[in-house]
């Protein structure tokens, strides 16, 4: 029953004083709005009669918005005047453009679509979890609603990382030109690997004229040189317990997926193979590479559910994935935290080997507030203690980078902002040098 | 390939339905409905078990001195024959009341069967009658105009010592039998009578009310049942009740007696006569029972039970408004439950999600930092906060690793100013001891480093610790609270003023 029954009792109440026996009047109206209700009940539309079923976006960037759209079916025989309510969980940002509070009308066979806006506030598989339909009758007195009646159809919104790298994506990739020989702005590109023969234009470098070529035609001819490509490039992404730490408004994990997302676009542009592996106490994803164009969309796909978890990051574990996988030379570049507890008893015992075969790089976000720490001036005792704290801190990362370098590792250490850029940096500097 | 397309690529496959929905559904309700149902069923077995084992008192057989089963009590009636009692068994009240001529004792095993005609005779029996009631209901009690109310009813017989509440026990038969199995019923004398003479032993359990004829009021009928009577000292009890008078006339009922026939014509029920005031002492102005008492018994008894019970007369507020008024209310009431009903469907259930865990940066410094200041470690703070000084400023004086420390200091006094006393008090100095003492400390080599710098807002901006030059030649593991000295070159990559905007890793690519 509604407030609409409740009201009529209400009403009828009002008319109390003018009955002879009062308390027959209570028990008539009682009785008549009771029936009144029960009729109504009985001619409102069934909800297990009510087929429902979803169209519309799989994915959104984070950030970004996707609609939704239910779409309910109404196979009984009656008119449908429902309140329709569509769950999301909260952190979907679901707002739907019909209101739940608004009945909708649905004539029998019709059907009608509910499109719901979402905007996730975080990053990963959305799903929604429940629907809902409360079956007024004509009157408006009664409501029929059953839990599970339309089954709720499935559907989960995949949120992908936001990737506010891209942004230096046409800076690197003009560097990669440039190092690529294809733009000439120094003449032959740089590279150990034979491109092509093409004829001499002014400007060329007179070095690189194959005169053996040149004789056999009546033209000069000069190589042209080009970086290797096909070179193989591992990401592993640690996803424990250090992960987790904020830095800034996120954590620590969402830099490592910016950055190993500009680095893939990059690689996959470079003709290079990218390999991603992301790990903690188990491995969480592998994508190995595959068909160029496709890679980095797989790869989004497959970071856009990782979370941190609480667990202690097993390097072994992501050392003997490496090297079961990766045959070839390959550049690992793992994200991680400079946190000595962490890579000192984890990951150096297993180093050796990994470095024995690959060309390693540890990247790793900075944290600001050890800067800020360190470098005001203290203004209560606190914050003595506070700055030798900070010290020692720093103290221990520095003895672990040495540590690391002194395995031929290549440390990055850089802020949450700049890890990205800074990655990149470090790939295009080994491609240049042939060193990949 | 600037952008991600989110759209295109395969579908993901149909994500999961929600299908264990179902299950913690009806956990839940699992999670209700076994305690309760296990307190309703161990209630149940509790409550019909005690009905089983607890005696009816209507029953036929109860304590009749021919019955041998457990409720009878022919193992009473033996002890008594056995002590030389003559027991006499009666089935009819007034013949019982008839034979007590003499010295004799009157046993009543089930009084509320009696008719309540005859419970006024049993107050004018013949004196030196002794009259030994079990367990009493309150109609007998007041018909019979004794000076007591039923006062609390234990769950179960308890064996107890005659005086246990710290008043020796009046009675000699008691005190003889000792323990015995006697509080269940308790007595009390109302509050209107508290000057009647009552002897109450085994915690109230029993009472002796030394009228003309002598009462005994029992709470208890397991020192006379045939499974009881052989417990501790409910034999000795029961015979000693009994068996005073050498008589016992046993009246032995099968069922609700009937009325008595009536010699003054009133037919009557009229055991509530002396029920009109509770306080009043009409107990003894010997009054002939009720049988006096004119008009219909039922109005008489009507208004005797309502007193009994303390219920109000019909409150005044019923005829202070009209009918209509209270119809009002109740069917606003009525409406008010439909609104109820009406908000208590939700429409659909509340939705929930695990939240993202979040662990705070630096939080692991932050915490040693509150170590130190709660264990007031000044010692190693102040250790720390000047190698990490040292180690600043030795590349920009141009020392190397590791100097004496009178080198550093003349090095500091000449480039920071203040004397070498001053600067080798500062970097090599005694520990602080207060807090105030390391705050100056830390202020001071923060100042230090600052000046030697020497462009200080250039160097704050950059110059810390983490673009530091690797301290490549320490191999040990990061153990000892002071930081070392840093052990590798001194000048190449840190420029003194020029602050460079990010050192290269200083192994990485030579060739």
């Amino acid at each position: 029953m509604t407030w609409r029954a409740a009201a009529l009792l209400a009403a009828g109440a009002a008319t109390l004083p003018l009955w002879p026996a009062p308390f027959v009047g209570v028990i008539l109206m009682t009785v008549v709005v009771l029936a009144l209700t029960a009729v109504d009940w009985a001619l409102a539309a069934p909800p297990a009669g009510i087929a429902a079923d979803r169209d519309g976006d799989r994915r959104v960037r984070l950030g970004g918005t996707a609609t939704v759209a239910l779409r309910l079916t109404n196979a009984s025989a009656r008119t449908l005047r429902a309140r329709v309510r569509d769950e999301w969980v909260p952190s979907a940002g679901a707002r739907p453009d019909v209101p739940p509070g608004r009945v909708v009308r649905m004539d029998p066979g019709a059907g009608v679509d509910l499109p719901t806006r979402l905007t996730p506030s975080r990053r990963g598989d959305r799903p929604a979890v429940a629907l809902t339909i409360r079956s007024y009758g004509p009157l408006r007195l009664a409501f029929r609603q059953r839990a599970g009646h339309p089954a709720t159809p499935a559907w989960t919104l995949r949120v992908l990382p936001r990737f506010d790298s891209r942004r230096h994506l046409p800076e690197k990739l003009a560097r990669l030109r440039v190092i690529d020989g294809t733009q000439v702005t120094r003449g032959r590109g740089e590279g150990t690997e034979f491109d092509t023969l093409r004829e001499y234009v002014v400007g060329d470098d007179v070095r690189s004229i194959d005169w053996r070529a040149s004789a056999r035609r009546s033209d000069v001819l000069v190589r042209t040189w080009r970086p290797e490509r096909d070179r193989r490039l591992v990401c592993v992404l640690d996803t424990g317990r250090t992960s987790a730490a904020r830095i800034g408004d996120q954590p620590r994990l969402d830099a490592y997926l910016d950055a190993a997302l500009l680095l893939t676009a990059l690689a996959a542009r470079a003709g290079d193979r990218v390999d991603l592996i992301a790990a903690d106490a188990v491995v969480r994803a592998v994508v190995t590479g595959a068909g160029r164009p496709a890679l980095l969309t797989r790869l989004v796909d497959a970071v856009a559910p990782l979370q941190p978890a609480l667990v202690e990051t097993d390097f072994a574990l992501i050392a003997g994935e490496v090297l079961r996988r990766e045959r070839q030379r390959s550049l690992v570049v793992l994200f991680t935290a400079l946190e000595a507890g962490a890579l000192g008893e984890g990951l150096l015992p297993v180093l050796p080997r990994l470095a024995a075969r690959h060309r390693v790089i540890v990247a790793a976000t900075h944290d600001p507030v050890l800067t800020e720490l360190t470098t005001t001036a203290p203004g209560r005792p606190a914050d003595a203690y506070a700055a030798a704290a900070a010290w020692r801190a720093l103290a221990e990362r520095d003895r672990l980078r040495a540590a690391l370098t002194r395995y031929g590792v290549t440390v990055l250490d850089a802020p949450a902002d700049r890890l990205a850029p800074e990655v990149a940096d470090a790939y295009l500097r080994l491609k240049s040098l042939g060193r990949l | 390939m600037t952008a991600v397309p989110h759209d295109i690529g395969p579908a993901v496959p149909a994500p999961t339905a929600p299908a264990p929905a179902a299950a913690p559904r009806r956990r839940r309700w699992h999670r209700l409905a076994i305690p309760l149902g296990l307190a309703a069923l161990l209630t149940t077995i509790t409550v019909v078990t005690h009905a089983v084992d607890q005696p009816d008192p209507t029953e036929p057989g109860f304590l009749s001195p021919v019955a041998t089963d457990a409720d009878g009590g022919s193992r009473l009636a033996e002890a008594l024959r056995d002590r030389g009692v003559v027991v006499q068994r009666e089935t009819d009240p007034l013949r019982a009341m008839l034979a007590t001529a003499g010295r004799a004792t009157l046993f009543v095993p089930a009084p509320e069967l009696l008719h309540p005609g005859t419970l006024g005779a049993l107050r004018d029996l013949p004196g030196r009658t002794r009259l030994v009631l079990v367990d009493p209901p309150r109609q007998v009690l007041e018909a019979t105009g004794l000076p007591l109310v039923p006062a609390g009813r234990r769950w179960a017989t308890r064996a107890v010592g005659p005086d246990v509440d710290g008043l020796p026990c009046a009675l000699p038969e008691a005190a003889r039998a000792g323990v015995a199995a006697a509080e269940r019923q308790r007595y009390a004398v109302p509050p209107g009578r508290s000057g009647a003479a009552v002897d109450r032993c085994y915690a109230d359990g029993l009472a002796r009310v030394p009228r003309s004829t002598e009462t005994v009021v029992i709470g208890a009928s397991d020192p006379f049942r045939n499974d009881r009577i052989g417990e501790r000292g409910n034999r000795e009890l029961a015979t000693g009740l009994l068996g005073t008078t050498g008589r016992v006339v046993w009246l032995d009922l099968d069922g609700p007696a009937p009325p008595p026939p009536s010699p003054d014509g009133t037919d009557g029920p009229s055991w509530p006569a002396d029920s009109e005031g509770p306080g009043g002492g009409t107990g003894d102005d010997g009054s002939p029972g009720g049988g006096d008492e004119p008009g219909g018994s039922g109005d008489d008894r009507g208004d005797g039970d309502s007193a009994a019970d303390g219920r109000p007369p019909p409150n005044p507020l019923w005829a202070a408004f009209p009918a209509w008024f209270w119809a009002l209310l109740t069917q606003l009431a009525l409406a008010a439950l439909l609104l109820v009903l009406w908000r208590a469907r939700r429409l659909g259930p509340p939705v929930s999600e695990p939240l993202p865990v979040a662990v705070r940066s630096a939080e692991t410094v932050l915490g040693r930092a509150r170590l130190y200041q709660r264990a007031r470690a000044r010692g190693p703070a102040a250790d720390t906060l000047r190698s990490a000084a040292l180690a600043r400023l030795l590349p920009r004086l141009n020392l190397p690793a590791d100097p004496p420390p009178d080198a550093v200091s003349a090095a500091v006094a000449a480039r920071a100013g203040g004397t070498a006393a001053q600067a080798h008090d500062l970097l090599y100095g005694d520990e602080p001891t207060t807090d105030r003492e390391l705050l100056d400390l830390a202020r001071s080599l923060d100042l230090l480093t600052r000046t030697v710098a020497g462009t200080p807002e250039a160097a704050r901006a950059d110059a810390g610790p983490h673009v530091r030059p690797p301290v490549a030649a320490d191999p040990r593991p990061p153990d000892p609270v002071a930081a070392d000295p840093p052990a590798d070159l001194p000048g190449p990559d840190r420029p003194a003023t020029v602050p460079r905007p990010r050192p290269a890793p200083p192994k990485e690519d030579p060739r």
